[in-house]
């Protein structure tokens, strides 16, 4: 008995169409993407190519030039001397205070959200997380520094600071956290409950590490949005010559310091150096990000 | 009450009080210049800060916020979806899928001078040379910028999302004979529906308050533009550029101008909340 | 995953417990300033701030937020002092929680700077000015800039204005400049440090309109002096009171403080009387409190701030304000300054004898 083979086209009509869409689509969606990267290779070799002369050792363990000093090498054709010791010291102080208050909290709301769904007050709640991620960072700094500027640390200071960018990452960690946690399915969460174990310990030992990689990326992107934020800080920390660990003294941040480059005619070129160093912390944090994850699955 | 519920609601109340906190300080400072103007503060266009003729009015800010975010979600929307997709799916677990998810997550890193100043000395020249704008100043430009800068906040949770969809879904539907294409549409898309729609809210939102970059590209005309290639003003961009030097009537305009952030913000995030719920339907 | 939780919460506690500041290698004391206000003369105040910092080891920061984040932050008494381009009018003074005094720290000066291939000399006489900027000249081969410019050859380049869309002294000054050469601009513009805008793009920040000038071709625009000295962007000759064209310079800056000044120091140096002067020139001042014991301030850190308000005005300081172009203060200002700076008291006695 010889076995006919027939043609597929024959027996599932519209299946070419189908193909077709298919291979079309993602034709589509890889021209797109290389489309979406293209802003980003663009930018980088623009950060690279006119910043990598400033970036040597001097860069992460000087503090900032004068503006006498950069007119004086600019007009010698030489680098600009200093680095930018007060600026990295400062983000990385205040964007570490800022997690510790908002990764806790936003994770410990997303569940909260996670856990109640579709109750009155869970709604309220999640509306107004959305509309604050749509607050302008000036706003929040200056709410900063309404409650903190003024009436706790009486003069600019890095909690100030710290608490305007815990503010901005909340919404992110918050709704991130709640949209990972649904998508766990629940007969995961069910079979936990069904073990007799207690709800904290759900969270923590089955939730959580299920979650971990879209957790761990709402974090990322919380940290990578404030780490390069200005308006804020300006109304908040203030900025500084020295170098300062202390919350409840003005410090500076990288964002500052390239603000201040930028409105300074001698030291324009330093912003971009500065702008490849926060990238390279992204970048660093994501990379590591990735290893975390990788670890966990 | 189990303690862990308590714990998690006490913490739901920190976002309350912020936001009421925050609302309540935009409100008592918003006053003086409703008193002086009322309503028809929000729509009028004029905008005179010389002391002893101040006018204000908000509604050439509200309408350049709202074009210029609108633009950006509608240029990122493609964009976004389709490199998620890409990471999420395609070429899930390749080399190229994790350098490209890396790439764009360093989006997000750069500051938002930068952005300002890449769009100013980059992206500006090009409009010029598309004809589009005399100068490359306008609603458009400030658009295109948003809209890359607001791809990383869309793209990294909608993968995250895509990628949590139950491989038992998928498979389900390939053994039927479904394409990948049908997959995505037929399975993918509506399981993560919910994650995808609040990633494009966040990202919008992001769109909303951005000030550095818009300012250095919109032309910071204080008028209502007639076109997006016109220049404009945002409300985010004029309280940056305004609140330094502002006092009294002045500082409570600016005020009122953020407080009616908030509001509109609200308003659209709630139109776009409907729409999906008539969708789900 | 606790562990770490707890390390960092330790490392967080502990930093805050702490008070170390300084990059420990001055011999830092306890004592620290903090200031803020204009971006005018940011530059000087860097230069001095840190030379000022190295030499006596006490930690000062200036956070350049605007003239009106300055005054609001000394109202807010958040700040030893706060900076300001604009001097504030009795009535405002009167709005301040206590009495303030003004501290004159040096003179900047507001030029026209303009992008126009080929052209390297321009003069623009008052009238120019009022009607480039208020948009009736839209040609740069006007008859009238002609008339002014005898000799150069001005292309057919239409004119772009381009004023500041950020609030700034640097506006309150050339407003007030234009103010008193022209009626109309008085009438339909006015003096403030941001206005409504005739016609015009809008900057930010001085970096933002000189930007867009060195970008745009027959671009006309006012930013502050220093950065035009420094950026090396061709500047238009202006036409002073003496009816001279006059090119801005630290000579010609410095000669618009040689006329009467007030005991208060409150006045504006635009259009001096002076015949060499530059006429869009102005002050910068630092504002205080005159009685210095209030809420809870010690006696130490009035002297600081006394300390380094003294040290601005003398000649050290003023020096350092020259090698970043801006001119020094005329010795009878420095001797008025004095004056003022010995009235400013704690708890009712003169601080500096």
């Amino acid at each position: 008995m010889a076995l006919r083979i027939r043609n597929q086209r024959q027996d599932f009509p519209g299946l070419s169409r189908r193909l077709a869409k298919d291979r079309l689509f993602k034709g589509g969606v890889f021209f797109l993407s290389m489309v979406t990267i293209s802003p980003i290779v663009l930018i980088i070799y623009k950060l690279v190519s006119n910043g990598y002369r400033q970036i040597n050792f001097d860069f992460f363990s000087k503090k900032a030039p004068d503006t006498y000093e950069a007119m004086v090498a600019v007009g010698a054709g030489e680098i600009i001397p200093g680095g930018i010791l007060n600026g990295i010291t400062g983000t990385l102080f205040m964007v570490l205070i800022a997690s510790v208050m908002a990764i806790p909290l936003g994770l410990l709301i997303g569940i909260f959200l996670y856990d109640q769904k579709t109750k009155r007050y869970a709604g309220l709640v999640r509306d107004l997380v959305d509309i604050l991620q749509g607050v302008p960072s000036i706003v929040l700094g200056l709410i900063a520094y309404f409650w903190v500027v003024k009436t706790i640390t009486h003069g600019f200071s890095a909690l100030a600071g710290s608490t305007a960018l815990a503010i901005m990452m909340l919404p992110l960690i918050i709704r991130s956290t709640e949209e990972t946690l649904k998508m766990i399915p629940e007969t995961i969460r069910e079979a936990g409950y069904a073990l007799g174990v207690p709800y904290h310990k759900i969270i923590l030992r089955v939730l959580i590490p299920s979650g971990f990689s879209g957790l761990a990326t709402g974090i990322l992107l919380a940290i990578s949005r404030v780490i390069g934020e200005t308006a804020p800080l300006m109304l908040t920390a203030l900025g500084s010559m020295e170098v300062n660990l202390n919350i409840a003294k003005p410090t500076s941040a990288v964002p500052l310091l390239i603000w201040e480059f930028y409105n300074d005619p001698n030291m324009v070129d330093l912003i971009w150096s500065s702008s490849l160093f926060l990238m390279m912390i992204v970048l660093l944090l994501n990379l590591l990000s990735k290893q975390l994850i990788a670890k966990r699955t | 009450m189990n303690p862990t519920k308590t714990v998690l609601v006490l913490a739901s109340v920190v976002v309350v009080l912020i936001t009421a906190g925050m609302m309540y300080s935009l409100t008592s400072g918003a006053i003086p210049v409703f008193k002086e103007f009322g309503l028809r503060f929000i729509v009028s266009s004029e905008w005179n800060p010389t002391e002893g003729r101040e006018d204000y009015g908000a509604l050439p800010f509200i309408v350049g916020t709202v074009l210029t975010s609108v633009i950006a979600i509608i240029l990122c929307f493609p964009l976004a979806f389709s490199t998620s997709l890409f990471i999420g799916e395609y070429y899930r677990g390749t080399r190229m899928a994790s350098i490209t998810g890396t790439m764009v997550d360093m989006l997000a890193g750069i500051p938002s001078i930068v952005y300002g100043l890449w769009g100013f000395y980059v992206l500006r020249p090009m409009i010029v040379a598309f004809g589009w704008s005399a100068q490359g100043f306008s609603i458009f430009t400030a658009g295109v910028v948003l809209a890359i800068m607001i791809i990383p906040y869309a793209t990294s949770i909608t993968t995250e999302i895509i990628k949590m969809v139950s491989n038992d879904l998928k498979e389900a539907a390939y053994s039927l004979g479904a394409t990948r294409r049908e997959v995505i549409f037929s399975v993918i898309i509506p399981n993560a529906r919910s994650g995808i729609f609040t990633s494009y809210i966040l990202a919008f939102g992001r769109a909303l308050g951005e000030t550095m970059a818009v300012t250095m590209l919109i032309g910071n005309s204080n008028i209502v533009p007639k076109g997006i290639f016109q220049s404009g003003n945002t409300m985010a961009s004029v309280i940056a550029n305004q609140f330094g030097e502002a006092d009294g009537l002045k500082l409570s305009a600016l005020v009122a101008i953020g407080l009616l952030l908030f509001v509109i913000t609200g308003i659209i995030n709630g139109i776009g909340k409907l729409i999906i719920k008539k969708y789900s339907v | 995953m606790k562990n770490l939780i707890g390390i960092l919460a330790l490392a967080v506690l502990l930093s805050s417990c702490g008070n170390s500041s300084g990059g420990g290698d001055k011999k830092s004391k306890n004592v620290s300033l903090t200031a803020a206000g204009a971006t005018f003369p940011l530059p000087f105040y860097n230069l001095a701030i840190k030379n000022y910092s190295s030499n006596t080891g006490t930690l000062l920061t200036y956070g350049g937020v605007g003239s009106g984040g300055g005054i609001r932050s000394l109202t807010d008494k958040v700040v030893d002092f706060g900076a300001t381009d604009a001097f504030l009018s009795d009535d405002k003074e009167a709005e301040m929680p206590a009495e303030i005094v003004h501290i004159p720290t040096c003179i900047g000066a507001v030029v026209i700077a303009y992008s126009l291939p080929g052209v390297e000399d321009l003069n623009l006489s008052n009238e120019n000015l009022q009607d480039i900027f208020l948009g009736r000249i839209t040609n740069w081969n006007d008859s009238k800039l002609k008339e002014t410019n005898p000799g150069i050859e001005l292309p057919d380049l239409a004119v772009t204005v381009v004023h500041r869309s950020d609030g700034s002294g640097t506006t309150y000054i050339f407003s007030d400049f234009m103010s008193k050469i022209s009626s109309e601009w008085e009438r339909v513009v006015g003096r403030g440090k941001s206005l409504k805008w005739p016609v015009g793009l809008g900057g930010k920040g001085n970096p933002g309109v000189a930007g867009t000038i060195k970008q745009t071709a027959g671009a006309i625009g006012y930013i502050g002096s220093e950065f035009a000295f420094a950026q090396k962007i061709p500047v238009a000759q202006v036409e002073n009171s003496a009816g001279k064209y006059v090119t801005p310079s630290l000579e010609s800056i410095s000669a618009a403080a040689q006329g009467e000044i007030p005991v208060d120091t409150k006045v504006m140096l635009t259009c001096s009387s002076d015949p060499d002067a530059y006429p869009i020139s102005g002050f910068t001042w630092l504002i205080l409190y005159k009685e210095q014991a209030y809420d809870g301030r010690s006696k130490v850190q009035a002297e600081e701030t006394l300390k380094f308000l003294s040290w601005i005005i003398e000649k050290d300081a003023q020096a350092l304000a020259q090698q970043v172009n801006y001119a020094p203060l005329p010795e009878k200002t420095v001797a008025q300054a004095r004056k003022i700076l010995g009235s400013v008291v704690f708890d009712g006695q003169p601080i500096v004898q």
